[in-house]
Parts: structure tokens; C-alpha cells; sequence
């Protein structure tokens, strides 16, 4: 039976406990703030670049990993492991990103080395992180391929993810804002709650005043969506991580959580929602 | 006649050449970015991607037509940076392939390159869309197979690859909606058509055939995507544009054999920037953005007589296509599934602002002291054509003026029974424009049960109510329709109020003050809420309506 090790992208957001654990490979997608060009997680942290985020008047732009940023990683793979190594590559919604793409045209450049079977979450952020964690402990577990790919396609049917952001700016200005632009405008402080549709456009889910009702609104609706049965959940947050921590606190004492992870969004994608961004995710075991 | 090739060095100056004229204009195509993402950056991420290759090629010495290409095609796989970049490496690997082994390639081997980036670039794209970069490429190898099949030289190859990927950019509005909506063409497709134009620049400075004499006519930079090239990015202020008008003409050379082309540029760069020559056997064309472009083509008339004059006021253009942009926002995305008017009856500019913020088309003027009419409420109904109109009246004296308008117009029309205008905002926001009318109805009816109202104002006589004696000019407090608190100064009227509306569930408390309060008298009123209800969230807005003094929201 062959070899299977899991790669994803920087915007995966997994913590790097987990990634070494789990022996999951990052390839990191860049931010450009003018001239200066950033790794997602490598050269950048999250901390220094919500700092800068808010104080540059011209936002960043993000680029996708070359193809030879992913080729290199699969062959050094390849190399490590040898030839009975199969690999799954997991990426960020290819409606939200290009890095699907990109790793795809890669796959086919070394078809004659290395098998890779590249998977499009259809999510963002550690919503598919979460994905790419768990298909790291079933191909541990010695799971087989198949196994490890039907895992893959059936986590995204089973897991809910809503947010809150501090203003829609960023998701406007930076072209992501889906089908949310409906929310736009308003001179009332609306904290609009976002999900991810199927294919992981952002779409509105509903509009409320206030942030702290926003926040309580959405454990509501995880509530609703996890029902009585176990979950693994967990926060996402930029730049806000007293608040993260304390939902997480709030979310082990009110749900049958088996896991609860919370993480900080990485610049690529924090570039799209600025700083403030609560979030609550629930994949149902 | 030998048949004309084109060699490893040869190559190697065209992708110099192309990555020159992109450079030169990769704001341009940035401000052309609206598909897939308006990000505004295709310009920027196609140049780095192709200077990432020019670095390559500085890097290695490549020899042959191969080796330059595959030295090329590498450092493209390397830097490639977004989508355009990416589909762009893409070309240009098939290209390469096509010319593996190849020392020097003929016409017809470099235009089967150029199909087989075509095939790669296809084939990379998960979902190939028509009417972007890679429906541009395709249609110029198209052309260059043609041209080749007739056995035409290189540079006859470049000539048609140009013609046909220039005629398929201008043809990019036909086929992407969102391009027509904005009205310009496909940026990644330009930034490719002027990657082509400095090849075939290039390919005519480099090793010029002596037989072929361009026809003046032979539209070597195309009408159409310059014409249309709009500066559209909301990024980009009108007062961001230097050069604001986009200047075009022709020049019949009085003296075709003195005419030094990089004299002439070099002349006439200090006019603006953008800039494209191209030269033809007796004619040169320009293309520039100019502040004065009076003086730009006084200059140009010294080298012979002038034609096809065309200058376009780009800043004009970017407002109109800014607010074409805002209004297929407005009206794009969530498509309504009915034609939706929303009336609703409000006084004071912040308190009308904030419900046109919120999607309402039409205010009618009124509240407590001055109800609308019936006729008004009709006259309303009737100025705008819709489908179907929600109203809010906002007050429950207005009521049945509403609902006796509803039986006196044609168009259906929903009564949502606000009574305050904390009710009326808290409706407005349960409302979406994507639902049917039924469920709307439901959702903002819901909505005006989470909130409670509550109004400060004040008495006009001595009066006992509910067993509290008031006094002329004091303070009132009510809170929906119920007499609760009152004291001669507003600050501890409204204090008392707020005490009997807000519980341990209250999130958020919004105070929309009226326009004979005072900002000093807010602040305080503000700060004493945040002490006395330190786990609420508080938001103010100047409402500047009559009447009421404050109007309070208690979520």
C-alpha cells in the first residue's frame, strides 16, 4: 500500500502544532503591500500584518503560489518518501482562488513522478483546515486513498461555518464580496453575518445591529445546526483573539464538542476582511 | 527567395520587446480588471510574471529558439503571480513545448507554438470562460495558422496573430456581460495583445524583410480596445489620472527614410505617458495619454500630414463608468424577484437618511404631529413603478391613512404595522429584496417584535397621568405608548426610561437624538448610559427630528 502525505495552502490556517504533528505540508500564497512581497505565514505573521493592514492606505494585494512553488513541493515529497508516496493537495475554494488551479496545472507537471490528487474545499480558512486536518489523521491511521478522499468529499456536507466582520470594506474593495454586496450602505452599525454557499462564495446569511448580537446570533445558529450529536468546532478570528478565546470558552461549556481548535486568520485571506472577523465552525461527527 | 526564419536571439528580443510595451502599460490593464475578481491588479501580476522570465533569459545564456523559450517559459512557472499570471505561464510552456528542438523555427513552427500555449492554457483552466485572455490567444494562433498555412514568414505570422488577437479583444464585451456592463475589454486579454504588440514590434526593428510593405491600412494597433480602453478601477480617483486625455492619430511620414522611430518616441514621451508607436512603411501610429493633447499633435504635424484623429477625455469616461459600475452594483448580484418600492413616513433628515440608507426609495414627511394624508401616501405610491410596495407607516396614527391608500392604487401593496421609528428601521433591516413578497411580509413583521420603542418629549400643560403629576414643559418618557418617566431635565427623564426598558437580554441600546438637542447634552446622556448599562453596546445617531427629543432602540 502506498505512502499518502497531505499538502494544503497557507490559507488553511492550521496551527503549527498541528501541522508538525500531523506532518502537513504548507505551501504559502504571498501578500504584496506595494513593492514589498510577503509568504502567508512564512515572512508575515498575522499579528504584524493586521498592524500594518490598518495603518497602509493602499491595501495589500495577494497572489497565489507559482506553479513551481508547488511542483518543488511535491517533488522534494517524492524525494523524501520515495516512490510509493501518493499525495493529497487540499486548497482554498478555487471561486475564491486561483491556488486550485495553480496546483492542479502542477499535479499534471509531475504526473510522471508523483501522484497528486488535488482537492478543492470549497472553503476557506481553517473551515477547510479543519479538512486538511483530518484527512492528515485518517492517512496516519493507515487509511487507504480512497478512504482518505471520500473523507474529504463528505466533510464539506457536514460543516457550517458563519462569521461576523467589523465592516464590509474589505470584502468590497477587494472584489470577494459575493453575494453579500446586498449589505452594503447602511449608516447603521449592521454587523452582517456571512457563511460560505456551497461552493464557498460569501453569502449573506443575515443582518443584525451590534456586534455582541451578532456573535450571540451566530452560537444560536451553530446551535441549531449542530443539534444534539458530537462536534468538532472551532473559532476563527483576526486580530481579536481575547474574544475568540472567550467564545471558545463559551462554546465547550454549551455544545457536545469533541474538538475545539481556535485559530487566527492569516493575512491572505485577512486581506479580503480586515480585522474584527468572529467565526464559528461546525463540522457534525 | 530563402525562406525566412526566426532565430534563438531573435526571440529573445521579441519577449524583451513585449515586456517592455506590457511594463509601459501595466497601469492600464490594472484599471481594465473587472473579471473574475475586480481586484484591480491584472496588469501588475501579468508584468511580474513576465519580467520574472526576462530575468530568466538575463540569467542563463539560451541559444536556439528552444533553449530561449524553455529558459523563458521557467521563469514564468517561477513568478507567475494571480490568474492572469498563471494562465500567461501557461501560454507560454505550450509555446515552448512547441518549439522543443527547434535551433531557428519557421512561420509555420512558430505559429503551431503558439497554438499548443493555446492548448495548454485550455487545458490548465479548470473552467474555460470566452471572452478573456485565453479566447484572445486563441483566436490570434488561429490567424497565425492561417497565415502560415499560406506560407507567410514570421513576422507575416506575428502581423496576423496581432490583427486576430487584437479583433478578438475588441470582440471581449460581446461575450463577457460584466465587461459590456462596465463597458470595457478583458485587461488580461490587453495585457496579452500588448505583449503581442511589442512582439511584432520587435520582430519589424529586428530583421525588417525587405518585401513586405505594410498597407496603410492594416490596422496594426487596433481601433476598437484602445477606444475602449476605460480607466475603471475604483482605486484609481479621477484626480489619480495624470494624463487625462487618451490620444490617437496617424502621421503619413513626410520623409519615410530620416524617420528614426526611437528619436520620435524619445521626442514625444515628455507628452504623457501610455505611449505606443508603431510604424508602418510610409505612416506612423500613436497612441498616447496626454494632458494637452493640442500640443501633442502640433508637435507630431512637423513629421507630415495628420489623420484619424481621436481623443477621448478620460476622466470623463472613468466617472461614467464609476457610476455605471455603482449602478450595476446596485442593481446586479441578488436579483429581486419582484420589483420592490418602500415607502415609509419619517421626519428629520438623520432619521430619513438612515431609512434611504437602508433601501427605502420614497420618505413621506409626518409623524406624531403631522400625519400624511391618504392622498399623500397614494401620490407616494403612484411616483414610482413597481411591482410591489411595502409601507411603513411608523406611527400608528398613520395606520389606516396607509392602508386606505393601498385600496385606492393599482399595484399590490404590504402594510408592515410599524408604530415607531425604532420598528420601522428594525423591519428595513429583516428585509431582502431577493425574497417574495409573502416572506418578506413575515420577516419584518417578526422584526418589529424584537425591539422595543421608547420616546422622550415633553408636556404642552399641566397633567396627571397614571397617578404621576407633570408639569408644563417637563420631560416625558415614553415607552411604546406608555407614559413611564418624567422629571423637569431630559437627562434624567431618559435615564428613568431607559432603567424600565432595558433587561438582562439587552444587547445594543440606540439613541437617535432630535434637532433642538445639543452635542454637549448628548455626550452626557451617552456617558451616563455606558455607566449605568456597562454590558450594552450604544449607538447614536443625529436623527434631527421634531417633536422628539430622543427616540430610544432597546435590543
Amino acid at each position: 500500500m502506498s505512502k499518502i502525505r497531505v499538502v494544503t495552502d497557507s490559507t488553511s490556517d492550521i496551527p503549527i502544532s498541528l501541522r508538525g504533528e500531523l506532518g502537513i505540508k504548507v505551501v504559502p500564497l504571498k501578500v504584496h503591500f506595494g513593492k514589498e512581497t510577503y509568504l502567508d505565514g512564512v515572512t508575515i505573521t498575522p499579528s504584524t500584518f493586521y498592524e500594518k493592514l490598518v495603518s497602509t492606505e493602499q491595501l495589500p494585494t495577494t497572489s497565489q503560489p507559482a506553479p513551481l512553488d508547488f511542483t518543488q513541493m511535491y517533488e522534494s515529497i517524492r524525494e523524501e518518501e520515495g516512490e510509493d508516496v501518493e499525495i493529497i493537495s487540499i486548497h482554498i475554494a478555487g471561486v475564491l482562488s486561483g491556488t486550485y488551479q495553480t496546483a492542479n496545472i502542477a499535479a499534471s507537471m509531475v504526473e510522471d513522478k508523483v501522484k497528486v490528487h488535488v482537492v478543492d474545499s470549497k472553503m476557506a480558512s481553517y473551515v477547510f483546515g479543519q479538512l486538511v486536518v483530518a484527512v492528515a489523521r485518517a492517512a496516519r491511521e493507515g487509511k487507504s486513498i480512497e478512504e482518505c478522499l471520500d473523507l474529504a468529499r463528505r466533510m464539506k456536507e457536514r460543516t457550517q461555518v458563519l462569521f461576523v466582520v467589523d465592516t464590509l470594506t474589505y470584502l468590497q474593495k477587494g472584489g470577494r464580496i459575493g453575494k453579500a454586496s446586498a449589505f452594503l450602505g447602511s449608516l447603521l452599525n449592521v454587523k452582517p453575518i456571512l457563511t460560505l454557499d456551497e461552493n464557498g462564495t460569501v453569502s449573506p446569511f443575515e443582518k443584525l445591529r451590534g456586534k455582541k448580537k451578532a456573535i450571540n446570533h451566530i452560537i444560536e445558529a451553530s446551535k441549531n445546526y449542530a443539534g444534539q450529536g458530537p462536534v468538532v468546532m472551532s473559532v476563527i478570528h483576526s486580530a481579536s483573539e481575547e474574544e475568540a478565546v472567550a467564545l471558545g470558552e463559551k462554546i465547550r461549556q454549551e455544545f457536545n464538542v469533541q474538538e475545539l481548535v481556535v485559530t487566527e486568520l492569516g493575512p491572505v485571506i485577512g486581506t479580503y476582511t480586515g480585522p474584527g472577523l468572529v467565526g464559528i465552525v461546525v463540522y457534525k461527527l | 527567395m530563402t525562406e525566412e526564419i526566426l532565430t534563438g536571439n531573435e526571440l529573445c528580443l521579441m519577449l524583451n520587446e513585449g515586456a517592455k510595451i506590457l511594463e509601459k502599460n501595466a497601469a492600464l490593464v490594472d484599471a481594465l480588471n473587472v473579471f473574475p475578481v475586480p481586484d484591480g491588479d491584472t496588469g501588475k501580476n501579468m508584468n511580474l510574471t513576465f519580467q520574472s522570465g526576462v530575468d530568466e533569459l538575463k540569467k542563463n545564456a539560451a541559444q536556439g529558439t528552444d533553449q530561449v523559450a524553455a529558459t523563458f517559459s521557467h521563469g514564468l512557472l517561477l513568478g507567475a503571480r494571480g490568474n492572469s499570471g498563471v494562465i500567461l505561464s501557461q501560454i507560454f510552456r505550450g509555446l515552448s513545448r512547441g518549439l522543443n528542438g527547434l535551433q531557428v523555427a519557421n512561420g509555420r513552427q512558430l505559429a503551431e507554438a503558439f497554438q499548443q500555449g493555446v492548448d495548454m492554457a485550455y487545458k490548465a483552466v479548470m473552467k474555460p470562460v470566452e471572452g478573456t485572455i485565453l479566447t484572445v490567444a486563441k483566436e490570434g494562433a488561429k490567424g497565425a495558422l492561417m497565415e502560415a498555412r499560406r506560407g507567410g514568414s514570421p513576422e507575416k505570422v506575428m502581423e496576423t496573430l496581432v490583427r486576430e488577437a487584437q479583433r478578438a479583444l475588441a470582440n471581449t464585451p460581446n461575450q463577457l456581460p460584466v465587461l459590456k456592463e462596465v463597458g470595457v475589454v478583458d485587461s488580461g486579454g490587453q495585457g496579452l495583445v500588448f505583449i503581442f504588440e511589442g512582439f511584432l514590434s520587435a520582430i519589424k526593428q529586428g530583421f525588417v524583410p525587405t518585401q513586405v510593405a505594410a498597407t496603410q491600412d492594416s490596422p496594426i494597433i487596433s481601433e476598437e480596445p484602445v477606444a475602449n480602453m476605460k480607466v475603471v478601477h475604483s482605486h484609481v480617483h479621477e484626480t489619480d489620472i495624470q494624463h487625462g486625455y487618451c490620444t490617437e492619430f496617424m502621421v503619413h511620414l513626410k520623409d519615410k527614410y530620416s524617420f528614426d522611430e526611437n528619436q520620435f518616441k524619445e521626442k514625444i514621451s515628455p507628452f504623457g505617458d501610455s505611449l505606443l508607436v508603431v510604424t508602418g512603411d510610409q505612416f506612423i501610429k500613436v497612441h498616447i495619454h496626454a494632458e494637452k493633447p493640442g500640443e501633442v499633435l502640433s508637435f507630431a504635424q512637423q513629421y507630415g500630414m495628420l489623420d484619424r484623429m481621436k481623443i477621448d477625455n478620460m476622466r470623463l469616461q472613468h466617472n461614467e463608468v464609476l457610476r455605471k459600475q455603482e449602478e450595476s452594483q446596485e442593481n446586479g448580484v441578488v436579483q429581486p424577484k419582484e420589483n420592490y418600492v418602500l415607502v415609509a413616513v419619517a421626519s428629520g433628515k438623520g432619521v430619513t437618511d438612515i431609512f434611504r440608507s437602508l433601501g427605502v426609495n420614497r420618505v413621506i414627511e409626518g409623524g406624531q404631529t403631522m400625519n400624511p394624508s391618504t392622498e399623500d401616501i397614494v401620490r407616494a405610491i403612484e411616483k414610482v413603478p413597481a411591482n410591489h410596495v411595502i409601507i411603513l407607516p411608523n406611527n400608528k396614527n398613520i395606520v389606516m391613512a396607509a392602508q386606505q391608500a393601498a385600496q385606492l392604487v393599482s399595484v399590490p401593496v404590504t402594510i408592515i404595522p410599524s408604530k415607531t421609528i425604532p420598528q420601522g428601521i428594525s423591519a428595513m433591516l429583516a428585509f431582502n429584496p431577493a425574497e417574495s413578497s409573502e416572506e418578506n411580509e413575515e420577516a419584518m413583521k417578526e422584526a418589529i417584535s424584537y425591539v422595543k420603542s421608547g420616546s422622550i418629549t415633553y408636556s404642552v400643560r399641566d397633567t396627571t397621568i397614571n397617578q404621576m403629576p407633570i408639569h408644563k414643559g417637563d420631560y416625558i418618557g415614553m415607552a411604546e405608548g406608555d407614559l413611564v418617566s418624567s422629571a423637569p431635565d431630559s437627562l434624567h427623564t431618559s435615564l428613568q426610561l431607559l432603567e424600565h426598558m432595558v433587561d438582562e437580554d439587552t444587547e445594543l441600546i440606540t439613541v437617535i437624538y432630535g434637532e433642538d438637542v445639543g452635542e454637549g447634552e448628548v455626550e452626557t446622556l451617552i456617558q451616563e448610559i455606558g455607566l449605568k448599562f456597562p454590558d450594552c453596546e450604544i449607538e447614536t445617531h443625529n436623527g434631527g427630528q421634531p417633536v422628539y427629543h430622543y427616540l430610544f432602540s432597546v435590543e
